[in-house]
């Protein structure tokens, strides 16, 4: 700042002397005329008022005004912007939430649903071993029943054939009785 | 040939006369006349959409505004508020006077001392007024530099009112010789092109065309010297700092 002012007074004193030379040369500067000094004064005072009421009164308000309002249109826009920035920041805040919260749901749902098909495979399981089960002893009921028909018609048989035996071998039939009882016991002990 | 100083002669253009003082509207004052009807064109007529975006003169309004609107409050701060649409005139006054003195045939209003002592002499009576008022006899305390030894104030107190006074003479005296003393060269060197005629007279032709472009510059530079200038004299009577 300092530089300018001082190079602007040096140039001013150097363009003094310049002027001076000059003036000299020609006889008289035209500044120095003291008579026209009074027009100049009074048209200074009125040219400078026109322009400082036209300055104060019209253009510093207009543009103070207008850069007042563009500051605003400015900051509001900013602002705006700022809004729908935050707006998004929470939508994409809410998005993940609720994509998270899918997620989550259908890990559930998955579970759940695994759980229910494991509970009715578990049970259709037991059912079905509980159908085998009685099956297999019905069929070793059926099994034993025939074993021992089969066991009783073998100790009849035994008894007719050893009566016969007895009958062609004694000429007397046997004593039924004591007969069984030996056929029963061999039976038994062979059947072991 | 016509002399260099012949430019600066006031010539009246209509005679008149109020309450005994000649008041002629003279070369001077139309060209002080076309200098505010242009800044009254650019300001007003600039700033008649108040468009949020600028039209081209509306922005050189607004830039015009700006400059000066920084420089009160970088220099004067909060207090120079109300000062500013003075200031802002003072610049634009002496902006628009200095650069149509460039126009060729045109009349510099500023390159007179009357003019320019009446405009320091204006704002040096402004400010100490300002001052007083605002800080009543306190105010010339503005002579006594701080921190300085009693021995030291015997010499620096004459010297700091001096330079006070010196103000309006060094403000007025800054503006008037850059115009009077560019405007003399051009006329000098344009003398030196008619005298060397058609085969040296390029050389201060050369001269001229790249000093036609420093004046506008110092058209400029002064303006704002001016402006900047009036700024810290006002700082100094508002805040009385040193």
């Amino acid at each position: 700042m300092r530089i300018p002012v001082y190079s602007a007074l040096a140039a001013g004193v150097f363009a003094l002397a310049v002027s001076g030379t000059a003036a000299a040369a020609s006889g008289g500067m035209p500044q120095l005329n003291v008579h026209d000094f009074v027009p100049q004064l009074v048209w200074l005072a009125i040219a400078f008022l026109l322009l400082y009421l036209v300055m104060a009164r019209s253009a510093v308000p207009a543009i103070a005004d207008t850069l007042a309002k563009r500051q605003a249109k400015i900051q509001g826009d900013l602002d705006a912007a700022e809004k729908a920035n935050e707006e998004t920041r929470a939508l994409v805040v809410a998005y993940e939430k609720s994509l998270a919260d899918s997620r989550e749901n259908a890990r559930g749902v998955t579970r759940q649903q695994g759980e229910v098909d494991a509970t009715a495979a578990a049970k259709r399981l037991g059912e079905l071993h509980d159908r085998l089960a009685a099956q297999i002893a019905d069929a070793e009921k059926r099994i034993a029943k025939q074993r021992d028909d089969v066991m009783a018609g073998l100790e009849q048989m035994a008894n007719e054939i050893g009566q016969g035996a007895y009958a062609k071998l004694a000429g007397q039939s046997a004593d039924a009785g004591q007969l069984g009882a030996k056929i029963a016991t061999a039976i038994k002990g062979g059947s072991r | 040939m016509h002399s260099p100083m012949e430019q600066f002669e006031i010539k009246r253009l209509l005679d008149f006369k109020f309450a005994g003082l000649d008041v002629s509207f003279t070369n001077s004052s139309l060209w002080m006349i076309i200098a505010v009807i242009l800044a009254t064109g650019v300001f007003v007529m600039g700033m008649r959409q108040r468009a949020l975006v600028p039209s081209r003169l509306q922005s050189v309004a607004e830039v015009g505004y700006d400059f000066i609107a920084n420089m009160v409050r970088d220099n004067v701060g909060e207090g120079g508020k109300k000062y500013f649409p003075f200031i802002l005139t003072l610049f634009i006054f002496i902006l628009f006077c200095n650069v149509l003195g460039m126009v060729p045939y045109s009349f510099t209003p500023t390159s007179h001392i009357v003019v320019t002592f009446a405009m320091a002499l204006f704002i040096f009576v402004g400010v100490t007024v300002i001052g007083l008022a605002r800080h009543g006899l306190h105010f010339f305390s503005l002579f006594v530099p701080k921190g300085v030894p009693f021995v030291l104030l015997l010499l620096l107190v004459p010297i700091e009112i001096i330079s006070y006074f010196i103000r309006p003479f060094s403000l007025s005296i800054r503006l008037f010789a850059n115009m009077l003393a560019g405007h003399t060269m051009l006329k000098v060197f344009g003398g030196f092109v008619v005298m060397m005629g058609l085969l040296g007279g390029w050389a201060p032709l050369a001269f001229i065309v790249v000093f036609t472009g420093l004046e506008l510059l110092i058209a400029f530079l002064q303006a704002y010297v001016f402006a900047i200038l009036t700024c810290l004299y006002l700082n100094d009577a508002v805040h009385l700092h040193h």
